[in-house]
């Protein structure tokens, strides 16, 4: 047993087969359990299904006739109990925080006309029904994140954590994986906003989510090549199909910061003629100023966002077609502490303990600062037959321009330092075949596709990387067979990927290019199966890959940012990843939880090497760094336990414990997230005078110093010191102390929901190894914030 | 049904077609740096003997560095006056940056640092405009004392400091940091 032994633990789970942990959620970890009889046999229904609209999720009864819907949320629900045959029920359901909620027995009335087969995969996206590990944020939980950027939300889940650059730039990262190694599907678009750079963050509004979920591990076979780290799905929620106009106002406002968010969205659905015509628009506006950490403000860190979207749905018989349009633009402060020109200011910005400049609160948003814009349009058109499956055709075009202003020059010169333009155009075509039952019991299910995509980066004043055009084709197949208590997946994906960059001479003015291109075919292999009622096991074997992007082959230019001369490498091979994973879950009475294990073997894995040589320039010397490619490993576990001490008093522990190695190097990788430990008591009141959903929760999350990282070494270089490996030593460990009181109060008609969190409540001055600024200043200190969300109706017909 | 479908599948292909072909990433922009300096003159002139001119320039700063014409050989035990330049020669026409600091002189400072310290006595003999407890010397113009004989270097740090010019090197950025060969016989 080498280091956790995975390689062990997963060939005993592979010769002993598993099933269905579908989603995995940290919070929701609620057992719908229930019963479906024929009406008329007062036999139980076998295959019959129990749907919950809201959530898009479902499960088939077994042979005594009992459903289990696993992982939901606290909330109000509708479920529908279906048969063939049979006529469909259809009840409302209240979920508490109860571990086990059995529904009383659900009789169905046999339908003389023959229903068409409704079959519960068919509901469930596409996503939830992989076998792959995974775990998503919905309902009560994602709104106790409301507000927050997309990498801190994840943050939630184990096994999740983001690089920082600041306190207003956020990149999710999965299992030490991040940048391309992640694919971001926002509304079911690969979204592609030049996540290469390290200061990206992902331009997705998270409050047009309605569940996020992340699927952890090489999931590239579904998800197009790249997603070795894994793949987050932001996926809105479903289209209104009840005539009437409703929506929903959020507010969120927060001490540190000062930040204030308003986001707002109105949908409707039409009856009689227009009858499947539905619409939505949404908008968020945020506003924030300078953190403060505990003892000062950070200079210049305010962020602002403004984003809108509409959707128009339209569903005929058979049919449906939708046009999606929104845009995200922001534009983010920089701590102007972390702006070094040099590597002497970057030594002096390290020496210092505090930053030089400590401005009282401002809502001033100066130089420097990024300005990103993100836009999408998509068109999506289905084509269902129960005979034949569900055809799907999307096409999307996304544009992302990202403009970076340094400080004002004394050029005089008003232009950004740097500006790329994005294009995107994806375009996919996917067929679900229908569920195909077997003679035995069994059924087949599955979904083969094609995924094209076309970029072109248009780069302005300083070079950082080339303009190029890239084309890119997938095709996969993946086939699922499911019978009694096991479940098997297997697929397979072939990519081709095809770039060519364009260079200038600055000489003679003339225009260049190369062109590269890489393919690849990968599998994998996944099972489930169910041990015992309350036992889960999932395991899962995939190979994925990932193109060098045009960062890693022709990045050259001084990463000021960074203080670091970035020198790309034409030559870079395709990683290659071999990702195994096993996770067990148990859902008992009073105990529930997961333990995950993982290892990800990355071959030709790309990666920044300090060179031996500084590069001397305009601005001093300056430490080089190549891409270049090694073999590393990420191996970790995952353990998330809830328990229920009293029916109100629940104590949650989540950790998180990661390994990364470079074996070629015989070396730990640099900016590898440290072990956590999330733990928090939870009290919960269904009633409390007229409040409901009434709770009190304190969270205490410990943060362990990252002792294995490259070893901080200098040397002496043209009489500059040179650093290696990093340029401090990883900060110590840290434990942040948190609160929360949340409530549903009734507001007229509508529920106002209510939560009031506090973070760093004990103004703990500490610094995060994963923040790109630790070297500079302290984390942001205490903050409270208030969350209102409030649905509200129109009228009953539109 | 299946009409629809056709259409709908036409139009991607023609939007597809009107907006995936255009080949503006053909038409490579040149490289820009609002900030970049290509050439760094320092002018000595000898105060007693105003005839005697020392010129020391580094050309390429923002690319690979040149020094071939950058040695300030100088006189044991002299006072001279001397005057930075700084051109950006990578635009057309050559910005001349000198110009465009003494224009932005509140926010910027020229540090010259000998090695060894005994090499060189440098003062700063320009001011800006910052008000009280300002002004701060500039740095465009100096006098520089030679001590005795012997060999080292000028160090010649711009610091870009908005907002936050206190007279020291401290605050701010270096918009270039730079060092000139010194030979005093």
């Amino acid at each position: 047993m080498r280091k956790y032994g995975m390689l062990g633990v997963l060939s005993w789970l592979m010769v002993s087969t598993m099933t269905a942990a579908w989603a995995q959620s940290e919070t929701c970890t609620t057992v719908l359990k229930g019963r479906i009889m024929g009406q008329d046999s007062h036999e139980p229904l076998l295959g019959s299904t129990a749907y919950i609209r809201e959530l898009r999720a479902g499960a088939v009864t077994d042979t005594s006739g009992y459903f289990r819907l696993m992982n939901v949320c606290p909330g109000k629900y509708t479920v529908d109990y279906q048969f063939v045959g049979y006529k469909t029920v259809t009840l409302p359901i209240v979920v508490t925080r109860d571990t086990l909620i059995t529904v009383p027995d659900i009789q169905l009335v046999p339908d003389n006309q023959m229903l068409q087969e409704v079959v519960v995969t068919e509901h469930r996206s596409e996503a939830q029904q992989l076998l792959q590990t995974q775990s998503s944020i919905s309902g009560a939980a994602l709104d106790q994140t409301r507000g927050q950027s997309l990498g801190e939300s994840l943050k939630t889940i184990t096994g999740l954590y983001s690089i920082q650059t600041g306190p207003t730039i956020s990149k999710p990262v999965i299992h030490g994986l991040y940048s391309n190694r992640i694919i971001i599907l926002n509304n079911g678009i690969r979204q592609e906003d030049q996540q290469w750079g390290t200061e990206h963050a992902p331009q997705v509004d998270q409050f047009l989510a309605s569940r996020l979920t992340v699927i952890k591990g090489a999931a590239s076979i579904r998800y197009g090549s790249d997603a070795i780290g894994g793949v987050i799905l932001v996926e809105p929620k479903e289209m209104p199909t009840r005539p009437g106009v409703q929506g929903e106002v959020n507010l969120v406002g927060a001490t540190n910061g000062r930040m204030g968010v308003a986001s707002g969205m109105i949908e409707g659905a039409f009856a009689k003629k227009l009858t499947g015509l539905s619409w939505r628009l949404q908008g968020t506006l945020k506003r924030s100023g300078y953190v403060r950490t505990p003892t000062y403000f950070l200079d210049n860190t305010s962020y602002h966002e403004t984003n809108y979207s509409g959707d128009i749905h339209y569903q005929h018989k058979n049919v449906g077609i939708e046009a999606f349009y929104s845009q995200f633009d922001t534009k983010i402060g920089l701590f102007t502490g972390a702006q070094v020109g040099s590597l002497a200011d970057l030594y002096a910005a390290i020496i210092r303990p505090e930053p030089l400049s400590k401005p009282g609160f401002s809502y001033a948003l100066d130089r420097p600062y990024q300005a990103v814009k993100h836009d999408l349009l998509k068109i999506r058109a289905y084509y269902h037959t129960a005979k034949g499956g569900t055809i799907t055709a999307t096409f999307a075009r996304q544009q992302n321009t990202r403009r970076e202003y340094d400080y004002l020059s004394f050029s005089g010169l008003t232009n950004p330092e740097l500006s790329l333009k994005l294009v995107t155009h994806t375009a996919d075509l996917v067929w679900e075949h229908r569920d195909v039952k077997t003679s035995g019991g069994g059924q087949w299910s599955g979904s083969v596709g094609f995924n094209g995509i076309t970029q072109q980066n248009i780069r302005q004043y300083l070079f950082l990387i080339p303009n190029f055009r890239s084309y890119g084709a997938g095709l996969f197949a993946i086939e699922r067979y499911a019978k009694g208590r096991v479940t098997l997946e297997a697929g397979l994906r072939y990519d081709y990927r095809w770039l060519r960059p364009y260079f200038l001479n600055e000489v003679t003015s003339q225009t260049y290019s190369t062109i590269h291109h890489w393919q690849n075919a990968n599998g994998s292999l996944g099972a489930a199966y169910q041990l015992r009622p309350d036992l889960t096991l999932t395991a899962n074997l995939s190979t994925a890959w990932r193109a060098p992007n045009v960062a890693d082959l022709y990045s050259n230019g001084l990463h000021q940012s960074a203080v670091a001369y970035e020198i790309g490498n034409p030559n870079l091979k395709p990683e290659q990843a071999y990702n195994s994973n096993a996770v067990l879950a148990y859902s008992g009475h009073r105990l529930s939880g997961e333990i995950g294990f993982y290892n990800n073997l990355i071959n030709n894995y790309i990666y920044l090497k300090p060179d031996s040589v500084p590069i001397i320039r305009q601005r001093g010397a300056f430490p080089a760094y190549t891409y270049t490619q090694v073999q590393a490993t990420f191996r970790g576990v995952d353990a998330t336990l809830n328990y229920k001490i009293t029916p109100q008093l629940t104590l949650t522990t989540k950790n998180s414990l990661l390994f990364a190695y470079n074996k070629t190097e015989h070396n730990y990788l640099v900016f590898i997230p440290p072990n956590r430990s999330d733990n928090s008591l939870r009290y919960d009141l269904s009633e409390w005078g007229k409040l409901s959903d009434v709770y009190v929760s304190a969270s205490g999350l410990y943060v362990a110093r990252q002792n294995r990282a490259p070893a901080v070494t200098t040397r002496q270089e043209d009489g500059q010191v040179i650093f290696t490996g990093d340029f401090a030593p990883p900060p110590p460990a840290y434990f942040l102390l948190g609160a929360e009181v949340g409530f549903t109060a009734q507001v007229g008609a509508h529920p106002l929901s209510v939560i009031l969190s506090g973070t760093n409540l004990a103004n703990t001055a500490y610094r995060d190894y994963l923040n790109r600024f630790r070297y500079y200043a302290d984390e942001p200190g205490r903050s409270v914030i208030l969350k209102l969300r409030l649905p509200i109706s129109v009228g009953k017909q539109s | 049904m299946k009409q629809i479908e056709i259409q709908v599948i036409g139009l991607i292909c023609l939007v597809l077609l009107m907006t995936g072909c255009n080949r503006d990433e053909q038409n490579v922009a040149p490289t820009g740096d609002n900030e970049a300096v290509t050439t760094a003159t320092l002018v000595l002139t000898n105060k007693a003997v105003p005839t005697e001119i020392i010129t020391a320039t580094i050309e390429n700063l923002n690319a690979t560095v040149d020094f071939t014409r950058a040695t300030l050989n100088l006189r044991a035990n002299t006072t001279y006056t001397g005057e930075i330049t700084l051109l950006n020669k990578s635009i057309m026409p050559t910005l001349d940056a000198t110009e465009e600091i003494r224009n932005l002189a509140n926010e910027h400072l020229f540090v010259y640092i000998p090695t060894p310290a005994s090499l060189l006595t440098i003062t700063l003999t320009d001011k800006d405009t910052n008000p009280a407890p300002g002004p701060y010397p500039i740095g465009l113009t100096q006098e520089i004392k030679t001590g005795l004989a012997g060999t080292g270097k000028l160090k010649v740090v711009l610091r870009h400091q908005p907002g936050s010019k206190n007279g020291t090197p401290t605050p701010g950025t270096s918009d270039l940091d730079t060092d000139f060969p010194v030979v005093v016989k």
